[in-house]
């Protein structure tokens, strides 16, 4: 059975909580955007128009800004975020293949969460690790000299784990 | 009383990664429990650059030795041994690769020796995070002297006088940024670090954060006090977590200790750093995307005027330098501007920081004084290209750089010669590229990279992006089109020239810079869909089988193999080669550089395998049925000058598409040069003639002892009523040297091809005791170990390149060594002497390799005064064949060439008469068994086209095919394995026993190990 899991309600409290902490900073909107992202997984859309009235700015400035970089999400992620290096080393050296394997073995296509949101999936431009070529990052952790062996050990067969 | 040691435990991402925390926190206990007194254990950044692949990586300091791959479980052993008792661990220590001795010290590493540490000076040799260690090395006295000693004038006059240059990537004279940010109006003004290493294989801007914060902090508050700052920012990718918290860690130390804050070592200047991070996004790194991220805003460029340095963030003077740029500055307010204004070259000054990463044998940061050449970068202190592949080109700066072939290797590196090859030195990104990478794949990789970054302002780069990404994806797809090259470039130009931005300026250098020096990779893409590299999937159906010349499905005849199913085997060869015995001994197998097993262990012993089923066929034609002769659909008949291989393929493959052939042959025998020229230790006669008699039993007819001559034209036969003729002569006639004393008559003197030729049909030879042998190609060996067996002793070639050039196979390179062959390398011979007509010796002269040509290949130049005798009484030269078309009338209408070979139309293989094609080593001159084959086939496609009025190209490829369910896990006893098994070893007759007869040196795999063999193949081909 599907362990699908029901996306915890954000606590508007806590980031009115985290707005108000930022408001003395000088260009404050993108640390904010960090610390949000930092304390509650993601950026809930909900918190888009109270962080715009906070700092006078129209809703479709921070949803701009949102948009623009690849950190933020505006959905929840997984618990664990694997992230694999399309770097320039990364790629001479098999990161294609890493990266299909990952797919397969996490049954999740680029920027997906699974639905029991354990994982989520991400590319990286680069992580300038680039001595251990291919790499990926798993939470905080780097992984080098990655090759199929290891994709198997590190991530195993989790398609459909429930 | 003992001396005091610091065991230094890197603790930078990549060795983290390894787990050197375990290892710290192991070695630490183990000094404690040990009661060791005199050795403390400290972090420290990396010391192991350019080793980061043998992390995690200790240092013992003061005796500066070096230990590898240490686990934690190693730590009671160096903590007993080396720090109690004196005794270094000698397993742990660096190893030469090639020698395999051991090198203790740091500094006799190769890789470290050649390096000049100025940016990179404390990274590895102090714990960052504490701000003793930095002073110790002389941390903060810059500071000091800048603000207690020097006015802002005199700091900014002292850089301007070092010539330092931004090292973000343009190269912009620092000092002029620097003073006209100070000359701006204003009071409030700016300084940024621009920590934003968005180029993906660049990290030195990670490490010098991770390794030596101070410097950049020092360097930051200096240059704020030249421009007149008192506000500072670092902006670091998030990409960077450790940077980022090592950086915050050095900033509070720096601010207790009064480097930072209020009055600053009471100078009465103020100074504050702030830390932004990034939140993912290369164009940030941009300096003006930079500062509208830092006000919190989309990352897009602004137009430059007004540049930073009048206005910039929050819209006052801003001046924004890059990491390495502002770790100069204390060095050189400390040592001087003319100290480093010493090293480099005249218009780059001081030293470049390279990461050196991709195809080379030790990734890493590079230090080097400006204008080291590439070659030193890369193979001397990068230990060269891995794997023995060769190297293709490095791609310098990012993807805002370009690719650079093997003809430059020899630029220096600076600023402006990397400019001028197209490419740019940018952050100090260097990508090596072999022979497995495609072009045309990297320069599309690059553009995916920029596409998805850029910003979307400029409708050229928004737009052109798209367009030029969408183009090289078709052609890496095999749909690209004619016209696509002139379209890129167009794009290309329109892109560099109306964008905002420096991405958009520069993203199409990669483009570019391919096209410019590999344009042949994108034609034979589009126009004969091939993939050079054996890359791009959708072209092929597996490496290996795109690789072969005439795209045998290997990894069909493989599996059979595997199966048991020898007969299917030989079948599925001869689908695509007639010759799969003489193959399997001889070929050159381009299909096993590719073999994808290679990346995991050894490739798959394609050649060999060939052999085993081949012999299996032969050795079992008694109970199999007969061959038949392929059905006879057609009528109109075709004559084949030559019974080679070329000439024999080409009748083999009309026969099989139905057509009556036959096959004219001057000599008794056929098989040209297989039969002439190659020794029977490598291939014996009895295999050729089985081959040759299964071709003729398949329904080509062969009249030996009949050549064509002025008497009996290709003209005549025609007459004769053949519709087609193919003239496949080959290139039997040898190349002269062109030295003093070259006279055929001379007794003892002989041209390879000819010497070989004579034994091979009983001749008798006499050979003296000293043979020297001129040439290094297969002929030339070859002859070299027939002296040998015919009594020679001693056997001496001499070859004007080097042994990378020869064009030999390692194996037979190898058994030439175990027989006692002397290999003189870059000798050229000037004179043959002789007395009474017969050779006594040769004149000879040393040779170096110059400048690399067009293809990369060094020319060889005589060195002036190093001229020397041997002594010699056999000559053999072997120094190259040519085409010899003195039988064809000297009226002959077929038209020339002006070295005296035909003109032929390289796709089609035509001649300027209809009808007449010609092919093989008779056009090309000599080339591989393959070669020749591949020609035979394609001649046979082209007459037949031609028969048939099909005006249309020859085109000789194989797509991917879609597998009709079958997959690797219906595979019975594949088992998918990632285990390290070594490739079998082919039963030789050793060295000893093979050098004085002419008996076969390979024996064959028996059953057990050609079917474990074929069992490592990875069945590419299965690949969805």
């Amino acid at each position: 059975m599907d362990k699908v899991q029901q996306v915890p309600k954000p606590d508007l409290k806590q980031i009115e909580g985290i707005i108000a902490s930022c408001k003395d900073q000088k260009w404050p909107l993108i640390p904010l955007l960090q610390r949000i992202q930092e304390e509650v997984g993601y950026i809930p859309p909900e918190t888009i128009n109270p962080i715009a009235r906070a700092f006078g700015l129209f809703p479709s400035q921070v949803q701009g800004v949102i948009t623009f970089y690849e950190q933020f999400y505006t959905t929840p992620r997984g618990r664990k975020v694997v992230r694999v290096c399309r770097g320039t080393a990364c790629h001479v050296r098999g990161g294609k293949t890493i990266l299909k394997l990952v797919k397969q073995n996490l049954g999740l296509e680029e920027g997906e969460t699974s639905p029991d949101l354990d994982y989520t999936l991400e590319t990286v431009a680069c992580i300038g690790v680039c001595a251990l070529a291919p790499n990926i990052v798993i939470g905080k952790e780097t992984h080098g000299n990655m090759n199929p062996k290891k994709v198997s050990q590190l991530l195993g067969d989790k398609k459909g784990s429930g | 009383m003992q001396n005091h040691r610091t065991v230094l435990v890197c603790q930078e991402t990549p060795c983290l990664s390894m787990g050197s925390e375990a290892v710290y926190q192991a070695l630490k206990a183990e000094v404690e429990r040990q009661g060791v007194a005199n050795a403390k254990v400290d972090i420290s950044g990396c010391h192991g650059h350019g080793l980061c692949g043998h992390g995690p990586s200790v240092v013992v300091e003061p005796d500066g030795i070096f230990y590898l791959q240490v686990d934690a479980k190693d730590a009671p052993e160096i903590v007993s041994s080396h720090l109690r008792d004196g005794k270094p661990v000698e397993r742990l220590l660096y190893h030469d690769p090639v020698t395999g001795q051991a090198i203790p010290l740091y500094s006799d590493i190769k890789f470290y020796k050649e390096q000049q540490r100025v940016i990179l000076r404390n990274c590895g040799h102090i714990n960052p995070e504490k701000i003793d260690d930095y002073i110790a090395q002389g941390g903060y006295k810059a500071l000091e002297k800048a603000l207690l000693k020097m006015t802002p004038e005199a700091v900014i006059d002292e850089v301007a006088k070092s010539g330092l240059r931004g090292r973000g990537g343009a190269g912009f004279p620092t000092a002029r940024k620097w003073q006209f940010c100070r000359n701006s109006p204003g009071e409030q003004k700016y300084v940024i670090c621009n920590a934003d290493e968005g180029d993906p294989g660049a990290f030195m801007d990670r490490s010098i954060l991770e390794a030596d914060p101070h410097a950049v902090i020092e360097g930051l508050t200096i240059a704020g006090y030249g421009i007149g700052a008192t506000q500072g920012y670092i902006y670091v990718r998030a990409e960077y977590p450790l940077a980022i918290s090592r950086f915050l860690i050095a900033l509070e130390q720096a601010q207790e200790r009064g480097f930072l804050g209020e009055n600053i070592l009471g100078s009465g200047f103020d100074f504050e750093i702030h830390v932004k991070e990034g939140a993912g996004a290369f164009v940030c790194g941009e300096e003006t995307a930079l500062i509208a991220s830092i006000e919190s805003q989309r990352g897009m460029p602004r137009p430059r005027p007004p540049f930073p340095a009048q206005s910039g963030l929050d819209g006052k003077p801003t001046i924004i330098d890059n990491v390495k740029t502002l770790a100069n500055v204390p060095v050189i307010i400390d040592r001087g501007a003319e100290w480093f204004a010493s090293l480099g070259t005249e218009k780059s000054k001081g030293t470049a920081v390279f990461a050196l990463t991709g195809k080379v044998a030790n990734c890493g940061l590079v230090e080097v004084p400006m204008g080291t050449p590439l070659a030193s970068i890369i193979f001397d202190i990068g230990g060269g290209i891995p794997r023995g592949k060769q190297f293709k080109a490095v791609q310098t700066g990012g993807p805002s750089g370009g690719c650079i072939p093997a003809q430059f290797l020899d630029v220096p590196v600076e600023f402006d010669s990397l400019a001028q090859l197209g490419s740019i030195m940018g952050s100090g990104g260097m990508v090596v590229l072999d022979d497995s990478t495609c072009m045309v794949e990297i320069a599309r990789y690059f553009l995916s990279f920029t596409q998805t970054e850029s910003c979307g302002k400029c409708i050229p780069c928004r737009l052109g992006t798209k367009q030029m990404l969408e183009i090289l994806t078709r052609i890496t797809q095999g749909k690209g089109r004619d016209e696509d090259i002139d379209t890129l470039l167009n794009i290309a130009d329109t892109v560099k020239e109306c964008s905002l931005c420096g991405l958009g300026q520069t993203c199409p250098n990669p483009v570019l810079t391919t096209i410019k020096y590999f344009r042949d990779e994108y034609e034979t893409h589009i126009k004969e869909k091939k993939c050079p590299a054996a890359v791009c999937d959708a072209l092929m159906i597996s490496p290996c089988q795109h690789t072969c010349p005439v795209g045998i499905n290997v990894p069909k005849y493989v599996a059979h193999i595997a199966a048991g199913e020898y007969l299917e085997s030989v079948d599925t060869i001869r689908e695509r080669n007639p010759f799969p015995a003489i193959c399997g001994r001889i070929c050159h197998h381009p299909c096993e550089t590719r073999c994808r097993r290679g990346e995991l262990d050894d490739p798959v012993a394609i050649r060999s395998l060939k052999r085993f089923a081949a012999d299996w066929y032969f050795d079992h034609a008694g109970e199999l049925p007969d061959p038949e002769p392929f059905p006879q659909t057609q009528s109109q008949r075709v004559a084949v000058v030559g019974a080679g291989p070329t000439g024999l393929s080409c009748a083999y493959f009309l026969a099989q598409m139905g057509y009556p052939v036959t096959v004219f042959e001057a000599l008794p025998v056929g098989g040209g040069m297989l039969s002439i020229a190659i020794p029977q230790f490598r291939l014996p006669k009895e295999v050729i003639q089985s081959e040759i008699d299964y071709i003729a039993k398949r329904g080509v007819e062969i009249r030996y002892n009949t050549p064509i001559t002025t008497n009996f034209t290709v003209e005549d036969l025609r007459k004769d009523g053949f519709e087609a003729v193919f003239i496949a002569a080959g290139a039997q006639k040898s190349q002269r040297i062109g030295i003093p004393g070259e006279l055929e008559d001379v007794d003892n003197f002989h041209y390879g091809l000819r010497f070989l030729r004579d034994i091979k049909v009983g001749r008798q030879i006499n050979i003296g005791r000293h043979v020297a042998v001129i040439g290094g190609g297969n002929v030339a060996l070859d002859a070299a170990r027939t002296a040998l067996r015919l009594g020679a002793e001693e056997v001496s070639l001499y070859y004007r390149r080097s042994r990378d050039e020869m064009p030999v196979t390692e194996v037979e390179y190898d058994e030439a060594v175990a027989e006692g062959i002397r290999f003189h390398f870059l000798v050229s011979p000037t004179r043959i002497e002789s007395d009474n007509w017969r050779a006594t010796g040769l004149q000879c002269i040393r040779m170096a390799l110059g400048e690399p040509d067009a293809s990369g290949r060094r020319r060889p130049v005589p060195i002036s005064g190093s001229e020397f005798y041997v002594e010699a009484d056999t000559v053999i030269a072997a120094v190259g064949q040519a085409p010899d078309l003195s039988f064809l009338p000297p009226d002959s209408a077929l038209e020339r060439t002006r070295w005296e070979t035909l003109v032929v139309d390289s796709n089609r293989l035509s001649t300027n008469i209809p009808g007449v094609f010609a092919g093989g080593d008779f056009v090309t001159g000599p080339g591989m068994i393959i070669e020749a084959i591949a020609a035979g086939r394609r001649s046979a496609i082209a007459i037949g086209k031609y028969l048939r009025n099909d005006v249309s190209r020859v085109e000789m490829y194989d797509l991917k095919q879609r597998h009709n369910g079958e997959t690797a896990d219906q595979e019975p006893g594949v088992e998918e394995s990632w285990e390290i098994q070594p490739r079998a070893s082919m039963p030789k007759l050793s060295a000893q026993k093979s050098k004085r007869n002419f008996e076969e040196i390979e024996r064959g795999f028996s059953e057990d190990v050609a079917k474990q063999e074929a069992k490592r193949c990875l069945r590419c081909d299965l690949e969805t």
